[in-house]
This record gives structure tokens, sequence and C-alpha cells, in this order.
């Protein structure tokens, strides 16, 4: 299982979500948290088809995307989200 | 009903319209209007046609006409009223309603027209004409009116009380409140701020505090400057515009449909987030901050850094949606001296840059860029939206309401 993460230095909404990122890494520490960035890892991240909005999570079992989660979201809709992934 | 209950009804009845009479009777104050106008003037014939209009319907308005062209003596005689009132053309039509001269005709000249007779109805005035009939050009009587409004301005307030602040003048807080307002919806646009994050995550590599902060404030700065800038050059046009209606209804038009495009952005925004601005467009941006960080001459950083912050607010102007636009034109309106034009613009400048300043200085003080909700941002499309709607619509119906004049 893996979550990757795609934001970029200068998104506002990146910088206010990362508090709420770094406490869903510690309670899901089962779960590989890719980190990718718009600008400096646009190489990798262009296979993602990113649309007009960031930041992107996106999560992968076995390799393929099963889900992602767009834009600011409350820490409850994060964790509720891997929860649901996980599972399903 | 017995006979003395009769009685006592209708004596009671009489009593009231008794007391009321004698009110509806003096309320109205007789206003005459003199209307200095040529044969072969079009707007003047339709400015006739108003007036047959209004004479109908207010029976306390009595109208004069002085036809200049084919008589000299009117002709003086309208000079003489320009002269006194401290107009300088000669242009007609030319209306006068007590010691209120309008030049010239169309919608908001008509507007004003009424607005006048309305008001010198329920006040006395000085019929200046017939003053001038007896006394001929008064030299002084511009400078003594002038005094006289500036002593009725100050017993004219309208103090209201709010609680923890006490008694406030209304006139006084209504246009700061609306640059307060307007400026912080503006300021939460977030069209540059990703340039203004990305520039302070770059400076913070610097290591260099002392050129941060000069970095950064130039930024500001010329952030500031621009929007001034801006908004003078506007103000400038819309004072020496603002009786021409098709400016007036363009402006009001420019205010609706950004209103509903702000409306619009609200209704559509589902995700908060970021937007990701074309690729090309931002690479581009991108690199110039990079090379303004690592430049190693200052003064090139320094210039760098204006140009950068140039480039950015034209496209911040683009993006406000006319918010600065619809204001300067409510500024304009409102006939304000020098000093309340400055302050007003100064104010909404600040609380458009209030985000940004917040931004910047706690980066500089923790050295961690942190960032400001996109939540914000949603609902001051919301908010701007129907400000933008509420200023267009009376733009057109009622631009009146939007002079913040109590008096």
């Amino acid at each position: 299982m893996r979550i990757v993460q795609i934001s970029a230095i200068w998104c506002s909404s990146c910088l206010v979500m990362q508090k709420i990122w770094n406490h869903a890494r510690d309670v899901f520490q089962e779960i590989e948290w890719c980190l990718l960035d718009l600008d400096f890892d646009s190489e990798k991240v262009s296979k993602y088809q990113v649309g007009d909005k960031i930041p992107v999570l996106i999560f992968e079992k076995n390799g393929e995307e099963i889900s992602r989660l767009i834009g600011e979201k409350k820490e409850e809709e994060v964790l509720e989200w891997i929860k649901q992934n996980i599972g399903g | 009903m017995d006979q003395t209950k009769h009685w006592r009804l209708s004596f009671l009845l009489f009593a009231v319209l008794f007391l009321f009479c004698p009110m509806v009777g003096n309320a109205l104050e007789q206003v005459k209007l003199h209307l200095f106008y040529s044969q072969s003037c079009p707007h003047c014939a339709n400015e006739k046609e108003l007036l047959k209009e209004l004479e109908k319907r207010y029976s306390n308005l009595s109208i004069e006409m002085y036809e200049v062209t084919q008589n000299p003596e009117y002709s003086n005689l309208m000079d003489q009223v320009k002269k006194t009132l401290g107009t300088e053309n000669s242009y007609v039509p030319y209306t006068v309603i007590g010691d209120t001269g309008l030049t010239g005709y169309n919608d908001n000249i008509a507007r004003q027209i009424e607005h006048f007779i309305e008001r010198y109805s329920k006040e006395k005035s000085v019929d200046i004409v017939e003053k001038v009939k007896k006394e001929g050009y008064i030299s002084d009587y511009k400078e003594q009116e002038d005094s006289n409004q500036e002593e009725e301005n100050q017993n004219n307030t309208l103090p209201i009380t709010v609680p923890f602040f006490g008694e406030i003048d209304a006139k006084a807080i209504s246009l700061p409140l609306l640059a307060t307002v307007m400026g912080a919806i503006d300021g939460f646009n977030p069209c540059a701020m990703w340039v203004l994050l990305f520039l302070i995550s770059m400076l913070i590599g610097m290591k260099d505090r002392k050129k941060m902060w000069i970095l950064g404030v130039t930024f500001l700065l010329t952030s500031a400057i621009i929007y001034l800038l801006f908004m003078i050059s506007w103000l400038k046009v819309a004072i020496s515009i603002t009786s021409i209606t098709w400016v007036q209804r363009g402006i009001a038009a420019i205010a609706l449909i950004a209103g509903v495009w702000n409306l619009y952005s609200f209704s559509r925004s589902k995700d908060d987030g970021c937007m990701v601005v074309g690729e090309e467009k931002r690479k581009k941006t991108l690199s110039k901050i990079k090379r303004i960080t690592s430049e190693r001459s200052f003064l090139l950083a320094l210039v760098g850094v204006i140009t950068l912050a140039i480039s950015v607010n034209i496209v911040e102007l683009a993006c406000s949606a006319g918010l600065p636009l619809v204001f300067t034109q409510v500024l304009a309106i409102n006939e304000l001296s020098t000093l309340e034009y400055a302050m007003n613009i100064f104010i909404y400048i600040f609380f458009f840059l209030i985000d940004d300043l917040l931004v910047f200085v706690i980066a500089m003080m923790t050295m961690k860029v942190s960032g400001i909700s996109n939540r914000y941002a949603k609902y001051s499309h919301l908010i701007g939206g129907i400000i933008m709607v509420l200023i267009g619509i009376l733009l057109f119906v009622k631009p009146e309401w939007l002079m913040f004049q109590f008096s």
C-alpha cells in the first residue's frame, strides 16, 4: 500500500495540510508515503495527470491507483479516506 | 352607534385632520427652477420635456426659462450666476435650483434635478438667480457658502452606537468600512499568492536576513504602488467623467458581471485547494524567482524583484475581477477631499496586502513558510460576489445610494 502525495512549495493549501498529513503518517505507519513536488519532480508527477487543483493524495494498492483525494480536507476526512482504502 | 359616540368619532377625525393639515401645508417649500437654454440645442429640448413632467408632479415647483442666444440680458444674467457659483464655462442647458447650478443634460443630471427639487422642498434655500437679478455678481458667494457648508457638515454627523466602541459617526465609517471589506476580499483572491510563497521559500534559503527583508518588502511595496497607480489613474478619470451616463453604466455592467462570476466561482469550487497555473508560465516565473535569489549583485536582485512584482500585479489586477475599479468608481461618486480619497485608497491597499504581509512577516520571524487556507478565498468569492452585484445594481438604478453622505 502506498500513498503518493503531490504538493508544491508555493501552494498555501499544501502548507496548511502538512500538519494533517504528518499526523496521518504517524497513525498509519504501515503505509508507504511517496512525496512528490509538482515542479521539482515534474517527470514523476506527469504520469499521474494532476488536474487544476493541488494538493492531491493518490492511494495505490499493488501499484495501481484505487482512489484520490483532491484539495484541502479536514483531518477526520483524510483519516477516514485512508481507513476506507485500507479496508477496500 | 348612538349620536354622542358618532359626534365624538367625527370630532376626533377632524381633530386629527386639523392637526395634520398645517403640517402637510407647511411641509413643502416653494421651489423655483431656472433654466437657461438655447433654441437650437437638442439637450435643452430634452430637458424641457422632463421639466414639463416635473411641473405636473411637484405642485410646489415653478419654472422660469431664459433663452440666451436671442436675449443678451439673459445671457448676461447666466454669466453672472455662473460666475457667482464658480462655474467657468458658458454651456447650456444650465439649470439652477436654489443655489445649485447644473450644466448640461443627461440621465444623471435629470436624476440630480429631481434630487435637488426634493431636497429644497424640505429645506429653505437661497434663490441665487433672484439674488443675482437684484444684486448682480456676488464675488465672495462661493467662499461664504463653502464655509457655511463646512460648518453644516460638522454639525451633520450621524452618530450610531456600537457596542464597546460607543457613539461613532456613520458618515465617517461607511467608506473606510467598504474599503476594508473590499480590500480584504481582493487580497484573499489567491491569484498572486503562489508567487509570494515561492519567493519567500527561496528567500529563506538565502540565509541572509537583511537581504530577505529588503527583497520581500520591495516585492510587497511594489505591489502596493502598482495598485495605487491604477486606483489613482482610474479615480482621476472617474471624477472627470462621473456625469457621463454610459461610463457609469459600463462600470455597473462590469460590477454585475464580476459579481456573477464570483458567485459562480463560489458555487463550483468543491475542492478547496490551490489552482495550478499553466506549466510553462509557472516554470518561467519560478526560474525568474530562482535567478533573483541566486543573483550575486544585490542591485540586480532588487531590480528583478521589482519587475517580478510589476508583472505579477498586472495579472493580479485582471484577476481581481474589477474590485479596485468598482471601489474607485464608488469613491468618485462621493466627491471627497483629496485627503479623504487618499485615506480610503490607502485603507483598501493595506487590507488588500494584509494577508501577504502576515505570511511574509511570520515567515521572516520563524524562518518557516506558512500558508493561509484557501477556504477563505472561497468565501471571499461569495462575499465579493454579493457586494459587486449590489454595487452594480445600485450604479444602474440608485447611484445616489452609494453616496455615503447622510446629510
